[in-house]
């Protein structure tokens, strides 16, 4: 099980390498949308603490809170899609049939899929997530460790979410913008806190969109440095990621060739 | 006016073409839904805590409707930047300019027959949901005659803006970059989330100094708070940054045209 554990590590590890070199054969434009996406989330940034230091939003919340809220949420979706890139294009991938190629490798077909590309601008989101956080909210070892983990786990649930919304596309054909809003409407939740929202729509925050495990489990851990809080947040992520792998390989039994012939080198 | 007829028959081509695929449109409405949703839950909570029926003038029913025509705009604005940047990449913009007509003008007019259908679908969703969610607005009739005025000023504005970047493309390995910091500055200092007029009162003068105010606030501000002179005004500015912006396009596309290498073919 163990070995088993640190040969994926070492395929993440190899992909993360072999990504990276693709990536930067175009430095330029690598390091333009990378950047692009470092100052579009400063922009928001500023704008939130504006907002929050200007009126009273939620009791108790200043600006350090906007910012860890931040620096959290971008920092996990930096992660997962600097990571596992691919994520993001799975139901353009199955729609047109493309994971033909992918089928022949001789391990699991997802980790291979997820891992097979990196994404520019994530690396972005990823940079300003733990930029920020140190900047801004200036942790103590113990939060900067907590902190760590905890995009982890965000990192974990959206690369759970990002395949459980593409596996659709096995269901539904070409699902592509129906994923695309599902992903957006998590990320529009993820980024104001879960205080705001009451009992009716709260569910849906645990479930449907569930950013209760990024913008409020995790922001709790970091405020009141609980671990029973960042426990609960990486329960919610692994049961986001199981649920993808089951919804994933089902619908892969539905799949069928494209018969689009390709090369990857 | 045989000028005029060929720009008019690429609008009413492109606004055909989009309106094939009203259904894909349709599907970014549910994140519009929940945008408005959320914004619905940010205001009640603002005004809940800081207990007062307004702000500036602007009352929780007002500033629904504000968020609800911004987002519209913002929403229905197609990205030019892509196509240019295709068309540089790949050498099809050979091909246009051999066309007679100027390649800028037909963006322009395929832009606004692709915007008009966007906007439509759109604002008639965006209605419905803040209608739903707040109740009719005040001053209907007029606020919607202001608007309709200002609107396609705006339009072209900001197709001005997005072509600006695009042409850049002559110059960089891609602008989707370049492309996403001008979104967001449009989204942030355009007033997107919030009326300029509830900004700090340093940053409004500023703001008001820049074109995003008259492509996203100044016409939502006209729907909310329907003033003549206002919107007069409005106007003015609009006339103003276009021709500042059509002047730097025009400097910019000359020394473009000059990065152009034809080999035979």
């Amino acid at each position: 099980m163990w070995n088993k554990f640190t040969n994926y590590l070492e395929l993440a590890a190899s992909y993360f390498r072999f990504n990276t070199k693709a990536q930067l054969e175009y430095r330029t434009a690598f390091i333009s949308q990378a950047l692009a996406m470092f100052v579009n989330d400063c922009l928001w940034l500023a704008y939130f603490v504006m907002l929050f230091e200007r009126f009273p939003v939620v009791k108790g919340w200043e600006a350090v809170d906007v910012a860890t809220l931040w620096a959290v949420t971008a920092a996990g979706f930096g992660i997962a899609h600097c990571l596992f890139g691919n994520a993001l294009a799975l139901p353009r991938i199955i729609a047109r049939g493309e994971l033909d190629a992918w089928l022949l490798y001789p391990r699991a077909l997802l980790p291979h899929i997820v891992l097979g590309r990196m994404n520019a601008s994530a690396f972005g989101d990823c940079l300003f997530g733990f930029v920020i956080y140190v900047v801004m909210v200036h942790p103590d070892w113990q939060h900067l460790l907590l902190f760590t983990l905890l995009t982890l786990s965000v990192a974990l649930l959206f690369l759970g979410f990002s395949v459980l919304s593409g596996s659709l596309s096995f269901y539904l054909g070409n699902a592509d913008t129906l994923c695309e809003n599902w992903r957006h409407g998590l990320i529009a939740f993820s980024t104001y806190p879960i205080e705001l929202f009451d009992g009716k729509c709260k569910w849906l925050l645990y479930t449907v969109l569930p950013a209760a495990y990024i913008s409020g489990f995790p922001i709790d851990a970091l405020r009141k440095l609980s671990l029973i809080d960042a426990l609960y947040s990486f329960l919610g992520a692994l049961s986001v990621v199981s649920l993808a792998i089951v919804v994933f390989n089902h619908g892969l039994k539905r799949y069928e060739s494209g018969n689009m012939v390709g090369m990857r080198g | 006016m045989n000028c005029l007829s060929k720009y008019w028959a690429i609008a009413v081509t492109s606004a055909k073409s989009n309106l094939a695929y009203a259904g894909e449109i349709g599907s970014r409405l549910c994140f519009l839904g929940i945008i408005l949703f959320i914004f619905m839950q940010l205001w009640k909570a603002i005004f809940a805590n800081a207990n007062v029926a307004q702000f500036q003038g602007y009352t929780l029913e007002e500033i629904i409707w504000y968020l609800a025509i911004t987002e519209c705009i913002m929403l229905s604005s197609p990205r030019v930047t892509p196509l240019i940047d295709e068309d540089v990449r790949t050498g099809a913009i050979t091909v246009q300019l051999v066309r007679p007509m100027s390649y800028p003008l037909y963006r322009l007019a395929s832009n606004l027959g692709e915007q008009a259908v966007r906007f439509a679908v759109t604002v008639a969703s965006a209605g419905s949901i803040a209608l739903l969610l707040v109740g009719p607005p005040s001053n209907f009739g007029l606020g919607l005659a202001c608007v309709l005025l200002a609107l396609p000023l705006a339009l072209v504005l900001d197709f001005l803006g997005y072509l600006l970047v695009g042409l850049f493309a002559f110059w960089c390995e891609d602008t989707s970059g370049l492309a996403l910091i001008y979104s967001r500055l449009t989204m942030v200092a355009g007033g997107m989330l919030m009326p300029l007029d509830l900004f700090p009162e340093a940053f409004q003068s500023l703001l008001k100094g820049l074109p995003f105010g008259y492509i996203v606030s100044g016409p939502a501000r006209q729907f909310v708070h329907p003033d003549p002179t206002g919107l007069g005004a409005l106007l003015g500015f609009q006339i103003l940054w276009i021709v500042v912006l059509a002047l730097v396009v025009a400097f910019v596309y000359s020394k473009a045209l000059k990065r152009i290498a034809l080999n035979g073919g």
